[in-house]
């Protein structure tokens, strides 16, 4: 695809369905709040985007400016190289390289070093703690969130999201691998760090790593959070729901529905489900989540063998 | 119209993030705020438009607030709101109820998003505590490459852990007024890691007393059913606070709509909130998890819910005529952790209701004392009784989301005063 138009189509997907996903959240807060007045959700997320930008960005002291600048912006920029991974529709991707699940595992690693990033350059003590949860738990969950992915390579026989996509056209991943979906949903919380596993910015730390940010900067990092989320999602449709398979409906839309669902399970988890602690994040990924990973791997490589 | 008017227009719609500073008499009020879909509380300055001080501080200048009031972006304003020691940040005072006070901060947040230059300055000056007086040949602090103070700041300096091994050791003063502790609470932590090696108690203010009806019944015959209701809505203020810090806003707004409303007939829908609260992982899988061998140090007499928690007979109402007629009997709880604690509050929330749906018109005397949400009140002695001198023993050796779970499930009154206002009681 020429790189204008993939930048242009990756930019276009990301605002619409960062902007949805800011919906959701809304009315899912609300309908858990029992405040069932959901006339103001379309208009919420436009309206706390807009009040961000009037406001002035902030400055500690000494802080480490090119850190805390760069933070925000490469964990956006990481959101959008994970979505060129995946393919929208049939045939339509931006980047589906033959290594597509390769890359996008790649940019979800990196996701620790935006925020360790975003923690360190205020200089300031929560923001810190909140840099090293992240760097606690995305360690003991990355192993994990990795398998899991890559199992759903082995019927495929392929890297590729599309040829991940196109192998489930009799039998969907979810069905095939029963173990993977649960596992992929929970290690993507702690990458997208959302509800029980917000630990870098969870409520303890006064706003952890985001605690010192304000006006635009702010912005730009609650949208990259979304923004991962967005692509969490979009890759567990893709590697475990069939992606944009599906009948009656066009390819993109099956697409959209089926990672606004996954999104939709994520948000509805944070505003049930308590924050976990650190260390219980750490014991559950390397003593549980690993040995489940395993097995979901030596189980379907022996069927697909 | 330019784009910043459009910008303007856009953001009224917005809540408007206020960072609140509540004296002791305004807590409840300021909390309420959460209810109105015009305010948003926000956990740290950093994120706030105005900055909202409110009611009795006991002292004068408050402690910490020109340092919150400039950490705050431009364009900022402070609001204060029956506030009785104006202190040393000087902005719009607003009397008044909560309606008042919300027509007046949306009015200054319109004329703060239209005209930002109106904004205010910083109240202190923008140098360094003291000059850098590094001695090390690094220009560093203190020994080896650690430690010292440059610019007044301490850096962390080598000290034995609780394991015996030598970690940098960090000295970090948190509060009065972070949204991650109860408003007013001050503590001075050493650090190695995010794990507590010491831990103080800063006691910044004087003792200042809200009138509450509890306090009011020691002197005063008062009805049960006014008595019991009041326990239940407190329980769920203090319910509405820990969801929040926990990650549940949603989940904490519910349970402060159902306080500010509370009635008898309301039990239901708290059965079900509460059923919530135990399905949201928050007591299994955080509280049930901190190792903090609590039961020992937190069975005291007077104490409340934290009492009765670890299973200790220590209730005033036991010997109250009005609650005998009542067939009244304590909930006891096998262990006093921060587990058992939120059980025990959970649990005689739905106590109080029903205790209130019974007791008719029957009236409590509460002769010498009385047993309020947080403990015995006695009339010798009406403050509110308070585990704060408990919290060294309690946090120390805790990783600090662990203490400051724990501190929000004492529920703690940071404005009563400190171990002298504590009824004698049994250690165990």
């Amino acid at each position: 695809m020429n790189p204008v138009t993939s930048v242009a189509l990756v930019g276009a997907v990301l605002s619409v369905s960062v902007y949805l996903v800011a919906v959701i959240d809304t009315a899912v807060g609300l309908r858990v709040a029992h405040r069932r007045r959901y006339a103001g959700v379309w208009m919420a997320p436009v309206a706390a985007a807009a009040r961000l930008a009037l406001q002035r960005r902030s400055l500690t002291e000494r802080p480490d400016r090119e850190a805390w600048a760069l933070a925000a912006p490469l964990l956006a920029g990481l959101a959008a190289v994970a979505l060129t991974a995946i393919p929208f529709a049939a045939g339509v991707g931006i980047a589906d390289t033959r290594a597509g699940i390769v890359l996008f595992g790649a940019a979800m690693m990196q996701v620790m070093v935006a925020v360790f990033l975003h923690g360190w350059g205020s200089n300031s003590v929560f923001p810190l703690f909140g840099a090293f949860r992240m760097a606690a738990a995305g360690l003991s969950m990355g192993i994990p969130f990795s398998l899991v992915l890559i199992t759903t390579a082995l019927p495929a026989e392929s890297l590729s999201v599309g040829m991940i996509i196109a192998s489930q056209e009799d039998l969907w991943n979810v069905l095939r691998q029963p173990i993977g979906l649960p596992v992929y949903l929970i290690t993507a919380l702690a990458f997208s760090f959302w509800g029980p596993m917000n630990l870098p910015d969870g409520g303890d730390l006064a706003g952890g790593t985001a605690v010192e940010a304000s006006g635009m900067p702010l912005l730009v990092w609650r949208i990259a959070r979304i923004a991962i989320l967005v692509a969490l999602a979009a890759m567990g449709a893709a590697a475990f729901l069939g992606g944009y398979l599906g009948p009656w409906l066009p390819g993109w839309l099956w697409m959209v529905l089926k990672t606004l669902c996954l999104a939709t399970v994520m948000i509805w988890s944070g505003h049930r489900f308590a924050r976990i602690r650190i260390e219980s994040v750490v014991v559950f990924g390397w003593t549980l989540l690993l040995p489940i990973a395993l097995v979901d791997v030596f189980v379907s490589g022996a069927l697909t063998l | 119209m330019g784009i910043r008017e459009i910008l303007g227009r856009l953001a009224r719609a917005a809540p408007i993030p206020v960072f609140p500073v509540a004296g002791a008499d305004a807590i409840e009020a300021v909390r309420d705020l959460r209810l109105r879909p015009e305010i948003e509380l926000v956990a740290t300055p950093r994120h706030a438009s105005i900055l909202l001080v409110a009611g009795d501080f006991g002292v004068n200048p408050i402690p910490g607030l020109a340092l919150v009031h400039d950490q705050m972006p431009l364009p900022r304003v402070t609001v204060h709101w029956n506030d009785k020691s104006l202190g040393d940040v000087h902005g719009h005072v607003v009397g008044g109820d909560e309606a008042d006070l919300v027509e007046a901060l949306s009015a200054l947040d319109r004329e703060i998003l239209t005209a930002p230059d109106g904004s205010e300055p910083p109240i202190l000056p923008d140098v360094d505590l003291v000059d850098w007086r590094g001695v090390g040949p690094y220009g560093h602090g203190g020994k080896g490459m650690t430690g010292g103070t440059p610019f007044g700041r301490p850096l962390a300096e080598r000290a034995p852990d609780r394991d015996g091994l030598e970690l940098d050791q960090l000295p970090i003063t948190i509060g009065p007024w972070v949204g991650a502790l109860p408003p007013g609470l001050q503590v001075a932590v050493k650090f190695q890691g995010d794990v507590i090696q010491e831990i103080e108690v800063v006691s910044a203010f004087g003792p200042t007393r809200p009138d509450d009806v509890f306090a009011a019944a020691l002197h005063t015959p008062t009805p049960v059913a006014i008595l019991e209701l009041e326990r239940a809505r407190r329980h769920l203020r203090w319910l509405a606070d820990a969801l929040r810090f926990h990650g549940l806003p949603a989940l904490g707004l519910w349970a402060l709509r159902l306080a500010h409303d509370l009635s008898p007939q309301d039990q239901t829908e708290v059965e079900d909130l509460l059923r919530s609260v135990r399905r949201s992982w928050v007591i299994k899988m955080v509280l049930s998890r901190i190792d903090g061998g609590f039961d020992d140090r937190s069975m005291r007499a007077g104490l409340g819910p934290l009492t009765r928690a670890a299973g200790l007979e220590d209730d005033a109402r036991m010997d109250d005529p009005a609650y005998q007629a009542l067939d009244f009997q304590p909930i006891l709880g096998r262990l006093g952790d921060p587990a058992g604690w939120w059980r025990q509050r959970m649990a005689e929330i739905i106590q109080s209701l029903d205790i209130s749906s019974r007791a008719g018109d029957m009236t409590a005397f509460g002769v010498g004392s009385v047993e309020g949400p947080r403990g015995r009140l006695q009339a010798d002695n009406p403050g509110t009784s308070t585990p704060l001198e408990l919290l060294p023993g309690l946090l120390t050796g805790l990783e600090w989301g662990d203490a400051a779970a724990v501190v929000w499930s004492l529920d703690i009154d940071p404005f009563a005063s400190m171990a002298a206002d504590l009824p004698v009681g049994v250690e165990s």
